[in-house]
């Protein structure tokens, strides 16, 4: 018995050394071969979606610098703030000595910061296979299985969020706005495959890309049932010509999210259940069969 | 006859639909002063310019006087000068500065000016009577005193023939006459000078005439020949008229009341 | 003759302000002063030092030293005081060439062809340069100073034109073309310095020798020719330095205005010379400037940085402010 149990101390030990030391490579989009001695301590993400990701997998002590929008979890709160993705702030970077820098793709921003010595992980994560893959290589870098587990009950919670939903639902035609533009949610975004599980229709086709840029035109004469914008934006809605007298404006068949609620629905990241739940309460509420 | 500085074989100009010089043949006796006249239109500019070869033309253009058989730009620019009209620019430059640019075809475009173009800007800019002034700036010069600054540039170059578009504009009588001094020392050096001048009077002091109108020659002759009192007057309408005074051609308005 | 001895004595001034100026935007970052102090002792400082401030500040002096010799140059060829580097279509044809790639980059994104390996740089660098040969082929070669201004408005319109409908295309590279349109040298590395540095070494030597007939052109084009100038070659060869010039700078920092039209004004409004000296001291005063400019750019909200562009827009829109009130002072009725 104790001989066994002697054995078994030092195979997890030297199982737990060879963790910490084996050198192991990850393969980024850009089939960058990043060379990770260990798994990385000190982390900087330039994007909320992979903060919130990284945080997720329980490793949010390790992030020592975040972009300027990353406001979630409350722990990275205090974190420091390194500039936008488009403009980070390089000597701030340097300075915190980060052993992995987690972006999307920015060819300008990641060129200079591995020039300056920096190990750079591209990413980007436009529909929900893109964020599979996050979590798939996250558990890849931390060598853990923690981001399997998030995608999974992520995606339960994302069908539950269709379960709660009346067939009648299956009817609408909904518009989402993302921003001013207006730049809408196509059905290849990942907000547009949320919707699609949720089991309404978008009206921004596949055809017109993952986030077009839209003709207002276009949606008054698609005449959506439901219509999905953030808080800020529902004044100018009606300013717009010919959106007063459209049946959805008419009828109060709007959502409008709070920057709570948007900050989740339009990050594509761990809290797409939530987002999907959110829309849901929304098609609840203020949507209603033709 | 004295040798032909400049000869031109039925040239013509074309600027845009318009013709503006038509067949133009004539001879220019170098060691000579001539001037063209003519009313506004004539295309008295444009053979001057023509002459020196700065625009295309149809036609020839000889100059006997130069050695090498075909002259490139630089033996043109060493023989010939040539003065434009109402010319803008060069505001930061000294007076100084704009007379050796006249240098250009002597010392080309690098390297430091010598012994000889500063004598030669020197001798020019005391001539035009700018030599006390050559450090001042063209933009704060008067019209008169800018167009004296041009002038030592033309003359500067130290050329044979010497080309001249209204060379007297601005410039009061008494540096009217500084010029006539000018001119009739380079014809004493055997230098060529050819003018455009609407100051009959003082056109009418040349050793040729030619008058111009439409694009043509109308007349070339002596300024003292009657032929070419009669081809002015013409050409300006008979509302001129050349007299003898004080031993000098004159010329005078004829107004219809006077008749 | 005691301007001869001011000339020199203008170009040390300039110098020595921009090496100042140089000291303070090495010294200055958003980590603040002390690093300078403790550098030689903290090897992150001093990387820092080394590797992002040193180049950026030697950078915008260089950037700005092109677009300011490109200026007297533009200035000098077109004989127009109001003539600016972009005049042929540069700009819009940098534009145009860094949305291209952005678009194409966002539809590849994960092909690691030698589309990567252009780089923002290279494609407004390649834009400048097709704009300019652009603006040479509508106009029909070098003949007509007034048919190359206007054909270089025609391009510089049509090509801004496409551009937007490039943005139009691919909404999402607005971002970037932003940081791009409005100037900045937050990107500058020691590559960029090195090709900058050449380029300007280059540049000023060759736009040197055609100084004389520079002179000769500013009493006209006739007068040039009379003095045995051949148009065609030397507007042609200037034409060349300009693109080149521009192409460089544009392509490293994105378009800063009026670095380019502001600098032989404010040289020529210290010291009236010959384009042998016009030339140098305006690329040393544009040095200046963009330095000054990107030193506000790093300091006025830090550690957030503003684009150097705007900055630059309005130093120079209070400088041509300052001549329009003083030209309506001399002259009446204005």
């Amino acid at each position: 018995m104790k001989k066994i149990t002697g054995q078994f101390i030092i195979a997890s030990i030297a199982v737990f050394i060879s963790n910490l030391t084996y050198a192991h490579d990850v393969l980024d989009q850009r089939k960058n071969n990043l060379p990770l001695l260990a798994t990385p301590s000190s982390i900087i993400s330039l994007l909320p979606s992979i903060t919130e990701a990284i945080c997720s997998l329980g490793r949010c002590d390790k992030i020592i610098g975040v972009d300027d929008y990353s406001n979630y979890p409350a722990q990275i709160k205090s974190v420091k703030h390194v500039g936008s993705a488009m403009a980070p702030n390089l000597e701030l970077i340097v300075s915190l000595k980060p052993d992995l820098i987690v972006m999307s793709n920015n060819p300008r921003v990641s060129r200079r910061l591995e020039q300056l010595g920096m190990k750079v992980f591209v990413i980007d994560t436009v529909n929900h296979s893109d964020v599979h893959r996050l979590f798939e290589k996250l558990d890849e870098i931390f060598k853990t299985n923690e981001g399997q587990r998030v995608w999974q009950s992520m995606n339960a919670s994302i069908d539950q969020a269709a379960d709660s939903l009346p067939k009648s639902a299956q009817q609408l035609r909904v518009y989402f706005e993302v921003s001013t533009g207006p730049y809408a949610a196509g059905e290849s975004s990942f907000i547009g495959e949320t919707l699609t599980r949720l089991g309404v229709k978008n009206i921004v086709p596949k055809s017109l890309g993952d986030f077009p840029k839209l003709n207002p035109e276009f949606v008054v004469k698609q005449n959506p049932d439901l219509i999905i914008v953030s808080d800020n934006r529902i004044s100018d809605l009606t300013q717009r010509p010919g959106w007063g007298q459209m049946s959805a404006i008419r009828n109060q068949h709007v959502c409008t999210l709070t920057p709570e609620q948007s900050d989740i629905v339009v990050r594509p990241g761990p809290r797409m259940g939530e987002g999907a739940q959110i829309i849901a309460q929304c098609i609840l509420n203020k949507g209603r069969s033709p | 006859m004295n040798p032909l500085a400049i000869q031109t074989q039925s040239i013509s100009v074309e600027l845009g639909l318009r013709q503006v010089l038509s067949n133009v043949s004539i001879n220019i006796q170098s060691a000579k002063w001539t001037n063209i006249v003519g009313p506004n239109g004539a295309g008295k500019s444009t053979l001057l310019k023509a002459m020196a070869g700065l625009i295309p033309i149809k036609g020839e253009v000889f100059y006997p006087t130069i050695k090498a058989l075909s002259p490139t730009l630089k033996d043109k620019a060493r023989h010939i000068s040539w003065l434009g009209q109402n010319q803008m620019g060069a505001d930061d430059l000294s007076v100084y500065d704009v007379a050796m640019l006249g240098r250009i075809p002597h010392r080309g475009w690098l390297g430091s000016a010598g012994e000889e173009d500063r004598s030669a800007v020197e001798s020019a800019l005391k001539v035009t009577q700018s030599w006390d002034w050559r450090d001042r700036f063209l933009k704060d010069l008067s019209g008169g005193e800018r167009q004296r600054a041009l002038l030592a540039r033309a003359l500067a170059v130290k050329a044979d023939i010497l080309l001249m578009d209204e060379p007297l504009s601005n410039l009061d009588p008494p540096h009217q006459v500084d010029w006539l001094e000018i001119v009739k020392s380079l014809i004493g050096q055997g230098k060529t000078v050819v003018s455009v001048l609407h100051e009959i009077s003082m056109a009418l002091r040349s050793d040729e005439l030619i008058v111009m109108n439409c694009g043509q020659i109308k007349h070339q002759g002596s300024c003292a020949a009657p032929q070419t009192h009669q081809a002015v007057e013409r050409v300006f309408e008979n509302k001129i008229q050349i007299s003898r005074i004080n031993e000098q051609w004159i010329s005078l308005p004829r107004m219809i009341s006077d008749i | 003759m005691q301007k001869s001895l001011k000339a020199p004595a203008q170009a040390l001034l300039l110098l020595g302000i921009a090496l100042t100026t140089m000291t303070i935007g090495v010294a200055i970052g958003s980590s603040g002063f002390d690093n300078l102090l403790n550098a030689l002792n903290d090897p992150v400082a001093l990387k820092i030092i080394m590797d992002i401030r040193l180049p950026r500040t030697l950078g915008a002096w260089l950037a700005g030293a092109l677009l300011g010799l490109s200026g007297a140059l533009a200035q000098g060829l077109f004989r127009n005081p109001l003539a600016d580097p972009y005049l042929l279509g540069s700009a819009s044809g940098a534009s145009l060439g860094v949305a291209c790639l952005l678009v194409t980059l966002g539809v590849s994104a994960n092909s690691s062809s030698w589309i990567f390996k252009l780089s923002l740089s290279g494609a407004a660098f390649l834009g400048a340069i097709l704009a300019v040969s652009l603006t040479l082929i509508l106009s029909r070669g070098v003949q007509h100073t007034l048919r190359l201004l206007l054909a270089g408005i025609i391009v510089g319109v049509v090509l801004g034109a496409l551009t937007s409908l490039t943005i139009m295309l691919d909404p999402h590279i607005i971002q970037t073309m932003q940081s791009f349109l409005l100037g900045t040298t937050s990107f500058i590395d020691w590559d960029s310095v090195s090709l900058m540095g050449l380029v300007w070494i280059i540049c000023t030597a060759l736009t040197w020798t055609f100084s004389r007939a520079l002179d000769a052109l500013s009493l006209g084009e006739s007068t040039a020719n009379s003095l045995g100038l051949n148009l065609p070659p030397v507007r042609a060869g200037l034409i060349a330095l300009l693109a080149l010039a521009t192409g460089t700078a544009v392509s490293q920092t994105g378009l800063i205005a009026f670095v380019g039209l502001a600098s032989p004004h404010l040289v020529r409004s210290i010291i009236k010379v010959t384009h042998n000296w016009l030339l140098l001291l305006s690329s040393l005063m544009g040095g200046v400037l963009l330095l000054i400019a990107d030193l506000a750019a790093k300091w006025l909200i830090a550690p957030q940085e503003l684009p150097v562009g705007p900055i630059t827009a309005v130093l120079g829109g209070l400088y041509l402010l300052r001549l329009m009130l003083s030209l309506n002072m001399n002259q009446e009725g204005l």
